[in-house]
């Protein structure tokens, strides 16, 4: 008798207590967060778990973000980031986030890190910090095939359309250089690729990767041009201004990476046909690091 | 002396009240929406307005001329459609029962993108802003076809017979019977499916046409102001849609009979 009431009272509190939680969470979600919410997280313990750590990123880009068939957030970013979680002491929490809401959700602290294959950018550093590069990547050409586009400088002709994702690096790209066409901007790759298909614009501006897949998908109606003498595009983990804790074990379980083999894992786990292909057709392969330690050192 | 919180017993509020209650509301709104914006920490930033404003009003102006192109085409497939859910030839009946049925059953962004890329591809329809207003008015036409089909019905027949007991025409039955109640029960209601047209236009951006949400989708990509390019643009859709609103409201008022 005397027993079940405490263990009642016991279950009962706890409950409450999850119940607080659930709710605490919730406001905070609501409100976006406090900014103060991921320095707690951080300085909580140095034990074996450092508590929850807020993971952005926009599940929509395979095999780097993207949802396995039960729509669990899988790929290369969440496995590299359950990789760190594991060795620093972190439960990882992915939250998927659209595009134009990541480094929003660093400043309203509604997430802790983005790692979504962001390239590090001038303007996106003034918005938040960045890790080492993690990874390297470089723009491709998905050509309509009766377009006659051989060469990036077919496509900045009067009259060529391109087509290309809203913000993302292919803009900023067409936006700078390709200053004579007309660049239409559209908010779904599967838009982008289909205006090429359809031959209602002449090329869209994308990385290798997206632009390898969808010339093998699309092999009568499009072709893949390479664009040489471009600046590489490093992609690297976004923390919040000033986040430096995180950012250095960030950069140091990077830098491990590269030594003990970790981006070769990832590769044979998720991109060990692309990677040969890449190898043929000449491509610089994401987790070549030669010139981004150059500059890292530099 | 009346309660100053409450309405009359007839519902209305004079004029002094409401003025200063609508005044309350809205200080409390913006009151919680800044205290949410203190909480998170985000400072305002509006400066992009002056940079980009030769876009931003070309975007306004497209969101309007498609606004206005969608509610003349909407209405002319609508009106028909509204008819013809009740006529007694039967393909004709079905046929503007499916359409209604397929087009408030599936969501806009699904028209747009089938529309587009396979219906407008296949028939070579070129231009966007066209195919947009096109788009937007068959997927505004089936709710607008629904508010007439039911003002329709909501015709008592018995009207009808007193009509023909007095000896009116069919003309004169129309002229002084059915069409003043049926511009009394849709007319509010059709002020207010037009205020959706311009929301329902941003979503329109997803096919490049760069009207007033796909220009700001554009600035914020590029000045990374999420929070001050949105609710800017908010601001820009409520100097839209809150005069129609109040103009549906009006309408409402003028010409309610009593039954």
């Amino acid at each position: 008798m005397m027993s079940e009431d405490l263990i009642g009272r016991t279950v009962s509190r706890r409950g409450l207590l999850a119940a607080t939680f659930a709710a605490s969470g919730m406001l905070a979600t609501l409100a976006g967060c406090s900014s103060g919410d991921s320095t707690d997280a951080a300085t909580a313990s140095d034990g074996s778990s450092k508590g929850t750590l807020k993971v952005a990123m926009e599940l929509a880009y395979p095999p780097f973000e993207t949802r396995d068939e039960q729509g669990e957030p899988t790929g290369i970013s969440v496995t590299f980031m359950r990789d760190f979680g594991e060795a620093y002491g972190y439960d990882i929490q992915i939250e998927n986030t659209a595009w134009d809401g990541l480094i929003p959700s660093l400043q309203t602290g509604a997430a802790d890190c983005v790692i979504s294959s962001m390239t590090i950018t001038d303007e996106r550093e003034e918005q938040v910090d960045f890790t080492d590069p993690y990874a390297v990547a470089q723009l491709a050409i998905l050509a309509n095939a009766s377009s006659g586009v051989a060469s990036i400088d077919d496509l900045n002709q009067e009259g060529k359309t391109v087509a290309v994702k809203t913000g993302s690096t292919g803009d900023v790209y067409a936006t700078e250089h390709l200053t004579s066409a007309t660049v239409m901007r559209l908010t779904d790759e599967s838009a982008c690729v289909t205006e090429v298909t359809q031959g209602r614009a002449d090329g869209f501006l994308y990385d290798q990767l997206t632009i390898y897949r969808n010339q093998a998908a699309n092999p009568d109606t499009t072709t893949a041009v390479y664009i040489p003498f471009q600046d590489p595009e490093y992609w690297g983990i976004a923390v919040a201004n000033g986040n430096d804790a995180l950012r250095e074990e960030l950069n140091a379980f990077i830098a491990e990476g590269k030594e003990n083999g970790e981006f070769d894992r990832l590769t044979d786990q998720y991109l060990s046909e692309e990677h040969t292909a890449f190898e043929e057709l000449g491509f610089r392969w994401f987790f070549d690091f030669d010139d981004s330690q150059e500059q890292a050192n530099a | 002396m009346r309660n100053p919180l409450l309405a009359d017993a007839d519902g209305r509020a004079r004029p002094i009240q409401a003025a200063v209650w609508y005044l309350v509301v809205i200080v409390l709104v913006v009151l919680f929406f800044w205290a949410s914006l203190a909480m998170v920490g985000v400072a305002l930033d509006f400066s992009f307005v002056a940079r980009f404003q030769v876009r931003i009003l070309d975007g306004l102006l497209l969101t309007l001329a498609i606004s206005a192109g969608s509610l003349v085409l909407s209405l002319v497939i609508g009106l028909p459609v509204a008819v013809g859910q009740g006529s007694r030839v039967l393909p004709v009946r079905y046929l503007c029962d499916l359409y209604v049925k397929l087009v408030r059953g599936t969501p806009l962004l699904a028209q747009i993108y089938l529309f587009f890329y396979v219906v407008g591809t296949a028939w070579g329809v070129e231009n966007r802003l066209v195919a947009g207003i096109v788009i937007l008015s068959v997927f505004s036409g089936a709710y607008i076809a629904e508010i007439v089909r039911g003002s329709l019905s909501s015709l008592d027949a018995g009207q009808l017979e007193a009509a023909r007991a007095v000896g009116f025409t069919r003309a004169q039955t129309m002229r002084y019977v059915v069409v003043p109640q049926l511009v009394s029960r849709t007319l509010p209601a059709l002020t207010g499916q037009f205020a959706s047209i311009v929301k329902d236009s941003s979503l329109l951006s997803v096919i490049a046409v760069v009207e007033l949400t796909q220009t700001m989708r554009e600035i914020s990509a590029t000045t990374f102001n999420l929070f001050g390019t949105y609710l800017f643009l908010a601001g820009l859709y409520l100097c839209l849609t809150l005069p129609i609103m109040f103009v549906s409201r009006a309408f409402e008022r003028r010409l309610t009979y009593a039954h």
